[in-house]
């Protein structure tokens, strides 16, 4: 009996040493890119690109050259604002449609949820050339991109409604009937019951709108279209990879990628308890 | 404090399902009408047109003589306490039970004065700081109750508002209700699928089916002169046994002819009755109207006997078949007594003849020429 035990045992550790093993190995691949930015942000003694990780001379020139020699501040001013204006609007769109999908029964409610899933289902880069030249026409491109992003980004916001919607289903339709007999009007029944329930879905579609713009490419390089002022970081920090500036400005390079990953990894640092708890307990016999 | 009038009241859903059908009802100012039917039959489905929370297909309500179709839930002085409490899981217990007077903007010295008032009326003053979370089931059906009653709403609704307690609590708080409504009094319409509560707390109970009103009265109307065979077999607890039973005999000497036993009746119960043509009735006996016998009547071979503390529940099949249950009183039965009337036994019983009800075989309706049923269900039809 004891030896059968002490063979499970033993089969057990391998199994486990195995796993950890694994997970490990998975995680060193997945944090090396990281690793590596941070210490090529730190690296004094050189910026070009080198063969090693470890710097030899650790520096802050680097985030110097990054806030005198380039643009980068005014990129960053530019990405906070176009990410905030769309977090907020996106956030808003994205929960009163889902909020209404969820809850309001209307003609042509399954079709156009429907229409959504499919149009979503064609890739943005699509309708890019369309949406540069209305942009063009109303004079959000060039110098006028910022605005002109923050109408990309909030534009389709709608269409982002599956998460949330998903969430306000879960919550019990009696609380708002509750609310609605004791004198709510629907609006008030989504802002003063829904959405204090709604903590959870409200940090992560205020997260996820956040991100998206700020980490952006693709719009906002055909958006701003080489007018260097309205850059976002992404398209800013890209020009620092051209082959004439890579050997002077990869490193400063680096410094800029990590103090664009740093905000992010703030806000959901503070915001993680939210995404966890659920605030529904004790609503409806569980 | 107001009447409730529907008036042909319909709920047809998307797919031509019908929920309610020509329901009409008058229900008095001050009333406690208790709607009470099994799962699917459309009870809900009214309390909620009443409230506002389902749209009206076709007919009309009134609230104090004004109809209320079109009108918003917010604006029909309604309160509604829900079978699963519903209650604002981020706010405190004050908080929810004074919601309702913040929106309708009652000054804040009178929200605290009612609010206290109400948490007194429902022994939880101790409780007006915490979340709903940290409340027990009870509590929370005190608070849904108050968050109600602080309004002092002209109609007051409960959907099933006991169905989540456990059994001890369920009978605790109906007995509250009872208080409850002595004190706010106003008019109440309360839904439940259990016998019980509407019998002990309804000035009137409608029982429903399919969609329909089935019968209209009082707790002792609709238990002693069921409209038919679904009313006498939902009101009454062991259910109402059935047995086909055919009139024979003549008009001065008439007998019943049931399970192969010939007894004789009195004329006056069937003078009472409206004989069908072929005289054969589906006659209804509660358990609690038949009687053992040592050797007369009909013959039953015991299955199972459920000792139930004051009452033995004996339920027995006839040789032909017939399901039987039967309410024994063990007060005085002796040792001997109770364990001849174990299973595997053969007894003999016998009806109580005034307990006992006729109905049309193919209708299932009532056969008693003036059941309280029907004047009930004519003064209903305004």
């Amino acid at each position: 009996m004891k030896t059968m035990a002490s063979s499970v045992f033993k089969k057990k550790k391998a199994w486990n040493f195995f796993v950890y093993a694994l997970l490990i190995s998975i995680c060193s691949i997945w944090l090396l890119p990281f690793v590596y930015l941070i210490f090529q942000a730190f690296r004094g003694e050189s910026s070009g690109m080198v063969s090693y990780i470890l710097p030899k001379e650790w520096s802050l020139v680097n985030f110097k050259i990054l806030f005198t020699q380039t643009s980068f501040l005014n990129w960053y001013i530019n990405t906070v604002i176009i990410a905030l204006f769309t977090a907020f609007f996106q956030t808003v769109i994205v929960l009163s449609v889902s909020y209404a999908l969820s809850r309001l029964r209307f003609r042509g409610r399954r079709l156009l949820m429907n229409m959504i899933l499919v149009l979503g289902m064609f890739p943005g880069f699509l309708s890019m050339i369309a949406v540069y030249f209305i942009l063009k026409l109303i004079g959000f491109t060039g110098p006028g991109s910022v605005p002109g992003l923050i109408l990309v980004y909030i534009g389709s916001s709608g269409m982002g409604y599956y998460v949330a919607k998903g969430f306000f289903d879960t919550i019990p339709r009696s609380l708002d009937e509750a609310a609605r007999i004791d004198g709510a009007s629907r609006a008030k029944v989504f802002y003063k019951i829904i959405l204090p329930m709604a903590k959870p879905i409200i940090i992560y579609t205020v997260m996820m709108a956040f991100i998206a713009p700020w980490g952006d490419y693709m719009f906002a390089s055909l958006i701003t279209f080489g007018y260097e002022e309205a850059y976002n970081v992404a398209v800013g920090l890209f020009t620092f990879l051209d082959r004439e500036h890579i050997n002077n400005y990869f490193t400063v390079f680096c410094a800029g990628g990590l103090l664009v990953a740093l905000p992010i990894t703030v806000l959901f640092m503070m915001l993680q308890k939210y995404y966890v708890e659920g605030v529904t307990g004790g609503a409806v016999k569980g | 404090m107001a009447s409730v009038v529907l008036n042909q009241v319909k709920k047809i859903y998307k797919g031509g399902f019908t929920a309610v059908k020509n329901f009409d009802l008058e229900i008095k100012d001050k009333e406690f009408v208790v709607f009470v039917g099994p799962s699917g039959c459309g009870k809900s489905t009214t309390l909620r047109m009443i409230a506002g929370l389902e749209e009206i297909s076709e007919g009309k309500i009134y609230i104090d003589g004004i109809c209320v179709n079109d009108t918003e839930p917010k604006d029909r002085d309604i309160a509604m306490v829900f079978q699963n409490y519903a209650l604002y899981p981020h706010m405190s217990v004050y908080e929810n039970m004074a919601f309702g007077l913040v929106l309708r903007r009652v000054n804040k010295e009178e929200i605290h004065r009612r609010v206290l008032e109400a948490a007194e009326i429902l022994g939880i003053s101790d409780l007006l700081g915490r979340t709903p979370r940290a409340l027990s089931g009870g509590q929370r059906q005190r608070v849904a109750i108050g968050r109600a009653i602080v309004r002092v709403p002209r109609v007051f609704l409960m959907d099933e508002p006991l169905s989540n307690l456990d059994a001890k609590l369920r009978n605790q708080m109906r007995t509250e209700i009872m208080l409850l409504r002595e004190k706010i009094d106003t008019t109440f319409i309360y839904v439940t699928h259990d016998q019980t509560e509407a019998m002990t707390l309804g000035d009137r109970i409608v029982i429903m089916k399919d969609g329909y009103i089935q019968q209209v009265g009082t707790p002792s109307e609709v238990f002693d002169s069921p409209a038919n065979i679904f009313v006498a077999g939902f009101i009454g607890s062991p259910t109402m046994n059935f047995f086909k039973a055919k009139i024979t005999g003549n008009i001065d000497k008439p007998y019943l002819y049931v399970c192969g036993e010939e007894m004789a009746i009195p004329k006056k119960i069937l003078n009472e009755i409206q004989i069908p043509e072929d005289k054969n009735v589906l006659l209804g006996i509660r358990p609690e109207h038949i009687f053992i016998s040592r050797r007369e009547g009909i013959a039953g071979k015991i299955k199972v006997s459920e000792m139930m503390g004051s009452e033995l529940h004996i339920h027995l099949s006839t040789e032909d078949g017939v399901p039987v249950v039967i309410r024994v009183p063990t007060l005085d039965l002796d040792e001997e007594q109770k364990s001849s009337l174990s299973p595997h036994n053969t007894v003999y019983f016998g009806f109580h003849q005034h307990a006992m009800h006729f109905f049309d075989i193919k209708t299932g309706e009532n056969l008693r020429k003036t059941s309280s049923f029907e004047k009930k269900r004519n003064s209903n039809l305004t």
